[in-house]
């Protein structure tokens, strides 16, 4: 796309004064810089036009994330009375080239609140999860919606299929939580003993996977339960022959937990876990296991 | 993938080549020069035009868009006392760039005296919001740990904290702590190293770090499990040049730095090091100068030879740091 000089005839652009020796100049795109140049002439007379709004979807070619653009857009956009479900289509065709570019799902979120319709963001955001499942805005993005338009129900499935797929995706899990425990209908305690053995069965499927050993501690702390419930698993995973640094990590935090109220069978446990974790099976976090013998045997 | 070089990468730290390659992107040109007094007061002055100023007559018509400028893009005439008025009904300072700005003041080894502290400050009460996170800019679109971070930074850069509700500040840091103790960059979101150092070194500025971390050892833990061979930013994600400083730098405040594996952090930092100088996020991948300074930065964290010390939660060396308190006003009187 380029500027059409008759369009554009009546305006004297105003270019940008670097002074005589900037730090770190930008080589503008001349393209770039010469409709800038026509936007500073435009946004001082606060001209909302059709024009206008053709600068900005021009300007924003070359660089999305100019937030001063996207809010002059925006007021062109609800000055002009413009089809926003047209605003839409064209922030579906951003963001396949800019899928991090924070300032397009801030104006989507814009634009949505407008519309007050939420129909097409579901889909939209599936879209984006397709390409990246662990696209930090698309989440981030997704939680906004869910909370504003009340689509808690479904989540948990929705997320199931996500975990079904990569059970290492952690912006799944956090989306899981986010899901149960950001709900305002709150959970029960037979729902979270559920949801406990539901995670269980993930960790058995990986139990080199760091994110549900994570997350289970999380839903641990949240129910009537204890870490203890945890060691059957963690001896289950060592029975298999299998070595998961997560599953002795764990039964170290058990082992400590039980050696605070007085075990000494435990303290002596957990310090060997420490010793194996931090000479054979977790090597790169050696001192942090060292650290962990110290504060175990100083208890 | 993207890739731009299968040779091997230098065993040690290439310091001529990465000189050239940042110079290059200081100047746009590759000539070879040391940056001289002269020439660093000009870009000291060119920082300087970039910062807005109450208005003489009456300061309420630009009190909430104070502080400075990333670029001159308003298309006001340059003019290295800043501007006091704005023809662009957009115009305005933004958050980042005033912490940029002020940092790079105290680098390039200015007092700070051309700085207006109190518009400045000022300012913060109208970016604050009420959840207590900042948002960039008057009236801006996102609003997260990161502009937090900032607001901070500049408060401590410039001696006050008076523009920060700092009650509400903690309350949204705590918020966005994870079920995993590490800190998303809002409530309910996913754990993240870059969301991570920004809180934890707030705390930190704010000395709010035992009231703050919900548990200081399931943070450390969060962050120490980060390391994969160089550190990765969340969970089951892979490693990148950055992280070296996000989560080392995290770690240096706790004082748990020498808990980490420092020779698999130095290798994974090499294999990033580009044959051209600079850095890159990923093994064989293009440098860039923002990998570029956090790769030197994190070689700066594990006191290796020929670095400078670095501050790890103000982020700039503690050789510049001093300068901070040795000449700059906002300091010196107290």
């Amino acid at each position: 796309m380029t500027l059409e000089a008759e369009v554009w005839n009546d305006i004297t652009p105003i270019p940008q004064d670097d002074g005589p020796d900037p730090l770190a100049p930008i080589a503008y795109n001349p393209e770039y810089a010469k409709a800038m140049g026509y936007f500073r002439a435009v946004a001082q007379k606060d001209e909302r036009s059709e024009r206008a709004l053709d600068l900005t979807e021009q300007i924003i070619e070359h660089n999305p994330a100019h937030y001063t653009i996207w809010r002059y857009r925006q007021q062109i956009l609800f000055f002009l009375n413009k089809n926003l479900y047209e605003e839409l289509d064209f922030v579906d065709e951003q963001i396949k080239y800019n899928p991090k570019n924070y300032q397009l799902w801030h104006h989507r979120q814009i634009i949505v609140e407008k519309l007050m319709d939420v129909s097409r963001e579901l889909p939209f955001i599936n879209n984006v999860l397709n390409d990246d499942a662990k696209n930090y805005h698309a989440w981030t993005y997704r939680q906004w919606v869910i909370k504003t338009f009340n689509l808690w129900e479904g989540e948990l499935e929705f997320i199931d299929k996500y975990l079904d797929k990569d059970v290492r995706n952690n912006s799944a899990w956090n989306q899981r939580y986010f899901a149960i425990f950001f709900n305002p209908n709150k959970p029960t305690d037979d729902f979270l003993a559920q949801e406990i053995n539901y995670v269980i069965e993930k960790i058995k499927l990986a139990p080199n996977n760091i994110s549900p050993w994570n997350y289970i501690k999380g839903v641990i702390a949240k129910s009537d339960k204890d870490i203890d419930i945890l060691e059957g698993l963690c001896k289950e995973v060592e029975e298999q022959k299998i070595i998961s640094p997560h599953a002795l990590g764990c039964l170290v935090d058990i082992h400590e937990s039980r050696a605070r109220n007085g075990s000494a069978t435990d303290k002596a446990e957990g310090i060997k876990i420490c010793i194996t974790l931090a000479e054979k099976h977790d090597t790169i976090r050696k001192n942090y296991w060292e650290y962990r013998k110290v504060t175990l045997a100083s208890i | 993938m993207l890739e731009c070089s299968t040779t091997p990468p230098k065993n040690e730290f290439d310091r001529s080549k990465h000189i050239t390659y940042l110079k290059r992107g200081l100047t746009l040109l590759s000539r070879q020069y040391e940056i001289s007094k002269e020439r660093r007061k000009t870009w000291i002055d060119w920082i300087y035009a970039q910062q807005i100023l109450p208005n003489e007559k009456n300061p309420e018509i630009n009190e909430k868009i104070c502080g400075f400028r990333g670029s001159p893009f308003s298309g006001l005439p340059f003019d290295v006392n800043g501007s006091r008025e704005s023809r662009l009904p957009f115009d305005a300072a933004n958050l980042a760039m005033t912490y940029t700005a002020l940092t790079s003041l105290l680098i390039l080894g200015d007092d700070l005296s051309r700085v207006n502290r109190f518009s400045i400050i000022n300012s913060l009460k109208y970016l604050q919001k009420d959840d207590g996170s900042f948002t960039h800019t008057y009236q801006g679109m996102e609003s997260d740990m990161r502009f937090l971070y900032c607001a901070v930074v500049v408060s401590y850069i410039l001696n006050d904290f008076s523009g920060i509700d700092v009650e509400k500040a903690i309350e949204y840091i705590k918020n966005s702590q994870s079920y995993d103790y590490g800190i998303g960059q809002g409530p309910g979101e996913e754990s993240h190293g870059g969301s991570t150092y920004c809180a934890i070194s707030s705390l930190y500025i704010l000395n709010k770090l035992d009231i703050g971390l919900l548990s200081k050892e399931q943070t450390l833990f969060w962050l120490i499990s980060r390391q994969e061979t160089g550190f990765q930013g969340r969970a089951n994600k892979p490693p990148d040049t950055c992280y070296s400083f996000w989560i080392g730098a995290a770690l240096k405040i706790l004082n748990k730095f020498e808990l980490i594996d420092y020779e698999q952090n130095h290798d994974f930092l090499l294999q990033t090091q580009s044959k051209f100088g600079g850095f890159s996020k990923w093994v064989n991948y293009f440098p860039d100068v923002m990998h570029t300074y956090f790769g030197i930065a994190g070689f700066s964290l594990m006191n290796e030879p020929g670095f400078l010390e670095l501050d790890p939660a103000i982020n700039i060396s503690k050789k510049a740091k001093e300068n901070l308190f040795k000449n700059c006003k906002f300091h010196k009187q107290n």
